[in-house]
């Protein structure tokens, strides 16, 4: 990750939402991208230059953006109109982003075009957000990191965030995806914590589990 | 999706259909931006798009008029001692003639505004109801053009309005507290959207789920006949109204 003194930003073309540039390069603010908070809690899984990405929960594409000017290819799935509009726009001027409009629940819909990832990052407002990261488990490649983010409010919203975590960390077992690590996005994003993931090939039934 | 081995580029050369990962990428990319582009336009295609809009500026409206008329009407207040709203509705034009009469040149231009403001929103209800009728003549001879309009915008479409199951419509617009009563056991809303129609919220209380029901019932079938058919079933609107009557009428009460 591209750091200059403790700001994190990224090399491309700007002006995609109004961001601040310093010395030539995007500005990558923690307080509206979960992900670029997460490199700020200390996240060391980085966007590497060649990697490919598959992105759900889309938006606007303002982290997109982001993303794009580290990888590969991104692949950047969206199911509501009028994010989709804007991801759009931002896709149109950027050659490695693949835009999906589709529904993340249901990845049998855009799996042909889909390859397998090096990362996959996961920020969708959905109450079952830990069955959609088992379902992408066949996209990421061997060795591949998975970091979803668990908006604690909008799976329950009257739970204590960390039972709600600790629950969706309970999910994630025996589905391939082993949780290395949780970081909680405070001050960034409030009740909003990253699992950071890594493709678990062991059987399940082996003792190979390991605690968090 | 267990078993499922995802596409790799390397398949797409081997089968002689692109020859380097750039131009993958490239043919993969145009396909998704036209597939995404399409269905955009399709969506933005149609009718009920702009119903939809409609409603939203309407609720803005409503907003800056009451946000306009309270703060105005403080200040007119703090200027005259002898002012209180206590004891005298202050509604729609009423507030235009108070403000009108203030001493200060800009509360009244603040009251010519509001005044103004209002009339686009009574011209803005019409045409609602207008678009409305012509959309969802059915629908809207049950509830009225607003709360048909919002059914609408909040199914996402007359389509997924119309295969939507009465149960469903009736909770429309009550996502909270359904789901606080899935996850917590609290009692299960008994209305959402429709409440806002003047039938069940003027219902007595222990009527008003009742009504809600049997209206929502109601709304499922003139739904599927303003997408089907699009014009107003005089027999179904005059057996359907009935029903709802007897639901919210005093009289057998069991």
């Amino acid at each position: 990750m591209i750091w200059i003194e403790g700001v994190l930003v990224s090399r491309g073309e700007g002006g995609v939402y109004g961001e601040r540039m310093l010395s030539g390069h995007r500005v990558w603010d923690p307080y509206r991208s979960k992900l670029s908070a997460y490199y700020y809690r200390g996240g060391e899984r980085d966007l590497l230059p060649g990697s490919k990405v598959l992105y759900l929960g889309a938006a606007h594409g303002t982290t997109v953006s982001h993303v794009s000017d580290y990888v590969e290819v991104v692949y950047a799935v969206e199911n509501a109109y009028t994010p989709m509009r804007d991801l759009l726009a931002v896709a149109a001027r950027r050659k490695n982003i693949i835009p999906l409009f589709a529904d993340a629940t249901d990845p049998a819909c855009y799996a042909p075009l889909v390859e397998q990832v090096d990362l996959l990052f996961q920020d969708v407002a959905h109450p079952d957000q830990a069955r959609i990261a088992r379902r992408h488990v066949p996209f990421l490649a061997r060795g591949g990191t998975a970091l979803v983010v668990i908006k604690a409010r909008s799976v329950d919203a009257r739970k204590d965030p960390a039972d709600v975590v600790a629950g969706a960390c309970g999910e994630l077992e025996g589905s391939g995806l082993r949780v290395d690590r949780v970081l909680w996005l405070e001050p960034y994003h409030r009740d909003h914590a990253v699992l950071e993931c890594l493709r678990d090939d062991t059987p399940p039934q082996g003792s190979a589990q390991k605690g968090r | 999706m267990a078993a499922y081995v995802p596409f790799s580029w390397e398949m797409a050369r081997d089968c002689g259909f692109v020859s380097t990962r750039g131009e993958y990428i490239r043919i993969l990319r145009d396909l998704c931006m036209l597939r995404a582009e399409e269905v955009l336009a399709q969506v933005a295609a149609r009718p009920e798009q702009e119903l939809i809009q409609m409603v939203h500026m309407r609720d803005q409206l409503d907003e800056v008029i009451n946000h306009l008329s309270e703060k105005a009407l403080e200040w007119h207040a703090a200027r005259s001692p002898g002012f209180s709203r206590k004891y005298r509705a202050l509604r729609g034009s009423r507030v235009a003639i108070v403000l009108g009469g203030s001493g200060n040149v800009h509360i009244r231009n603040v009251g010519a505004g509001i005044e103004h403001l209002a009339a686009i929103r009574r011209d803005l209800n019409r045409d609602i109801e207008k678009a409305a009728r012509a959309l969802l003549p059915n629908c809207t001879a049950l509830v009225g053009g607003i709360v048909a309009a919002r059914l609408l915008s909040e199914a996402g479409g007359l389509v997924p309005l119309s295969r939507l199951p009465a149960g469903t419509i009736q909770v429309l617009g009550a996502r909270t507290a359904l789901f606080f009563h899935l996850t917590s056991g609290t009692p299960p809303p008994k209305h959402g959207i429709i409440y806002q129609h003047r039938r069940v919220h003027r219902a007595s209380r222990e009527r008003r789920g009742r009504v809600a029901r049997v209206l929502a019932a109601k709304l499922a079938i003139a739904a599927r006949i303003d997408l089907y058919r699009g014009a107003p079933d005089e027999k179904f609107l005059a057996l359907a109204q009935a029903a709802v009557e007897r639901a919210g009428g005093l009289h057998d009460m069991d």
